[in-house]
C-alpha cells in the first residue's frame, strides 16, 4: 500500500501537502470558531469575544464595538490566508508549482501579519503566554515556508527495498498493541465510569473536620452529590467551611482534588 | 516586492515591535488607559526577595540593567529596519546581526537568572525564544537565492475568486461575531441565575465576560430573592470541578434558614 502511495507521489511532495492542509484546516477552524460563537453540542471552541472585550476594557475601552472590530479584523487576515492555502493547495494538486508558490506565499505572509498584530497585542495587554504562543506560531509559520520551498525541486529517489516482511510483522505488532490497549481502554470505563457521577464518602480526619478525595474523572456533578450525601448523613451538622487543598498541597501525583468541610452543631 | 524582501520585512519588523513595546513596558509601569503591560518590577522584587535581597535597590538596579539592554536590542533593530527600508543590503545584515546577538544574550542572561531564582517555565519560555532569535538569523541570513522571486498566481479568474471568498468569509464572520457580541455582551454586568442543586447550596455558573461586578449583583440580587435564607458560606469550584470547559466560574453558595 505504502510503496504505491510512493510511486504515486514523492515524500516530498506528502509533505507539502501536509503543511497545505495543516495551514488550511487551522485556519479554515479559526474561521469556524468565529462563526459559531460560544460553546454548542459537538463544538466547545473559544469564546474570543470574551477575551477580547476583557483585554480591552482592561486597558480601558470597554465599548463592545472595539472588540468586535478587532476581532473582525482577525476573522478577515484569517479568512484571507485560509482562501490563500486552499488555493495553494488546489495549485499542487494541479501540480501548477510556481502559481502553488505563490499563492502559499500570500497565505505565509498573512498569517505572519496576523501573528505580528497578535504579538503587539500581548505586549500591550501584558499576556506574556500568549506573547509566546503567538511568536512560537509566528516561527512555526516562517519554519512552514522554509520546508516547503526547500521541497519544491526535491525529487527524492526512493530506495527500492522489499520490506514485506517487516511491513506484515509491523502490522501485526500493531494490530495486538491496538487490541490490548482498546480492551484495557473498555474494561476502565465499565469498571469505573461511574466515578464521573457518583457520590463520594466523607471521612472525619477531626472534630467537625472531614476530608473527601476526588477521583480524577469527578467534576461538578460528583461535588454536589457528594454535598447532598454529606447533609443527609450528618443532618446535626451546619458546613460552615470547605477548604480545597491547594495544588503544592497534594504530594502525590496521583491526588486529584482534595477538600476538607468543616462542620459546627446546629444550633 | 520579491519573496526574500518581503520574508525580511517580516522578520524586521516583528522584533523590532517586540523590543520597542518591551521598551515601553519598562517605561510606563502599572496600568494605565490604552497599556496594561506587565509588572516587571514586582516581579523582579519577588525574584530577589526570594534569594533573601529584599532591599528594593537590587531588583531596581537589576531591572535597569535589563531595560538597557532592551534599548540596545531595539535600537539595532530599528536602525537595521531603516538601513533596509533604504535598500542598504550590507548595512542591514551587520546591524540585523548586532540585534541579534544582543538579543540572544539577553535571552541568555534571563535564563541564567532563571536558573538561580529556579523558574523552570520561564526558562523554557526564555529558551524558546533563543531558539526563535538564531533561527530568525539563519532564515534572514541565509535565505535561498531561489527564494527571491516574483509572484505568479494563474489565471486572473482564480485571484479574483479567492478574493470575493475572502470578502464573503469576513462578511459571515463578522456579522456573527456582532450578533454574537449583542447576545452575551449583557454577561459584562446581569446578575447570574442560581440553581438550587441540593437543598440549601446553590450554584453558579458565571460566564466568560462576568468579573467582579456580576459577583456582587449576583449574591445582591440573591439575597433580595431569597430574603428567608441566611447565606454561612461561599465556595468558589476550583477548575477540577469545572471539567466542561464551557463555564469560566463555578460558584456555590450555602446557606441556612
Amino acid at each position: 500500500m505504502f510503496s504505491k502511495i510512493d510511486k504515486d507521489i514523492s515524500r516530498s511532495q506528502l509533505i507539502r501537502y501536509s503543511i497545505l492542509i495543516y495551514w488550511s484546516l487551522f485556519w479554515l477552524l479559526n474561521i469556524i470558531d468565529k462563526i459559531i460563537g460560544g460553546s454548542h453540542f459537538l463544538w466547545v471552541g473559544r469564546d474570543r469575544f470574551a477575551q477580547f472585550q476583557k483585554f480591552f476594557a482592561s486597558a480601558g475601552l470597554e465599548s463592545p464595538f472595539i472588540a468586535d472590530f478587532a476581532l473582525s479584523v482577525a476573522a478577515a487576515l484569517e479568512g484571507f490566508a485560509f482562501v490563500f492555502f486552499i488555493g495553494a493547495l488546489f495549485k499542487l494538486f494541479k501540480n501548477k508549482v510556481e502559481d502553488c508558490r505563490s499563492w502559499f506565499f500570500i497565505g505565509i505572509s498573512l498569517t505572519l501579519a496576523t501573528f505580528t498584530i497578535f504579538s503587539i497585542g500581548d505586549h500591550i495587554f501584558g499576556d506574556r503566554f500568549e506573547l509566546l504562543e503567538h511568536t512560537l506560531f509566528w516561527f512555526l509559520t516562517l519554519f512552514s515556508w522554509v520546508v516547503f520551498n526547500r521541497l519544491e525541486h526535491k525529487s527524492d529517489e526512493q530506495a527500492k527495498v522489499k520490506d514485506k516482511r517487516q511491513f506484515f510483522g509491523a502490522a501485526i505488532v500493531a494490530l495486538v498493541l491496538i487490541g490490548i490497549t482498546s480492551l484495557s481502554i473498555f474494561n476502565y470505563n465499565t469498571d469505573f465510569f461511574s466515578r464521573r457521577t457518583d457520590a463520594l464518602a466523607a471521612e472525619q480526619i477531626g472534630e467537625d473536620i472531614y476530608k473527601v478525595s476526588f477521583p480524577f474523572l469527578g467534576g461538578s456533578t460528583v461535588f454536589e452529590k457528594s454535598i447532598r450525601k454529606f447533609k443527609k448523613e450528618h443532618p446535626s451538622k451546619m458546613i460552615n467551611h470547605i477548604y480545597t487543598v491547594p495544588k503544592p498541597l497534594r504530594l502525590k501525583k496521583a491526588d486529584g482534588l482534595i477538600f476538607y468541610i468543616v462542620t459546627e452543631d446546629r444550633p | 516586492m520579491k519573496e526574500k524582501t518581503i520574508i525580511r520585512f517580516s522578520i524586521l519588523i516583528y522584533w523590532t515591535f517586540f523590543w520597542g513595546l518591551s521598551v515601553i513596558d519598562k517605561i510606563i509601569p502599572d496600568v494605565h488607559h490604552l497599556w496594561v503591560g506587565k509588572d516587571f518590577f514586582a516581579l523582579f522584587i519577588k525574584f530577589f526577595g526570594s534569594l533573601g535581597l529584599k532591599d528594593p535597590l537590587f531588583a531596581t538596579i537589576a531591572l535597569a540593567l535589563i531595560s538597557g539592554l532592551e534599548v540596545i536590542n531595539f535600537v539595532f533593530y530599528l536602525i537595521s529596519f531603516i538601513n533596509f527600508a533604504k535598500g542598504k543590503e550590507a548595512h542591514t545584515e551587520k546591524w540585523f546581526f548586532r540585534a541579534i546577538l544582543s538579543s540572544i544574550t539577553l535571552f541568555g542572561l534571563f535564563s541564567i537568572g532563571d536558573q538561580v531564582f529556579g523558574d523552570r517555565f520561564q526558562l523554557l519560555e526564555h529558551g524558546l525564544f533563543w531558539l526563535i532569535l538564531i533561527a530568525s538569523w539563519a532564515l534572514f541570513k541565509f535565505i535561498s537565492p531561489s527564494n527571491n522571486k516574483g509572484f505568479s498566481f494563474g489565471p486572473k479568474k482564480g485571484i479574483q475568486l479567492a478574493l470575493i471568498v475572502g470578502v464573503i468569509i469576513t462578511t459571515a464572520s463578522s456579522i456573527s461575531i456582532i450578533d454574537f457580541s449583542n447576545r452575551t455582551f449583557s454577561n459584562v454586568d446581569s446578575a447570574v441565575e442560581g440553581e438550587e442543586v441540593v437543598s440549601g447550596v446553590y450554584k453558579f455558573n458565571f460566564p466568560f465576560l462576568a468579573d467582579k461586578i456580576v459577583w456582587e449583583k449576583t449574591i445582591n440580587k440573591f439575597k433580595t430573592t431569597h430574603p428567608d435564607l441566611k447565606i454561612n458560606y461561599i465556595y468558589t469550584g476550583p477548575s477540577e470541578l469545572n471539567s466542561k470547559k464551557k463555564t469560566h466560574l463555578l460558584l456555590y453558595v450555602f446557606t441556612d434558614k
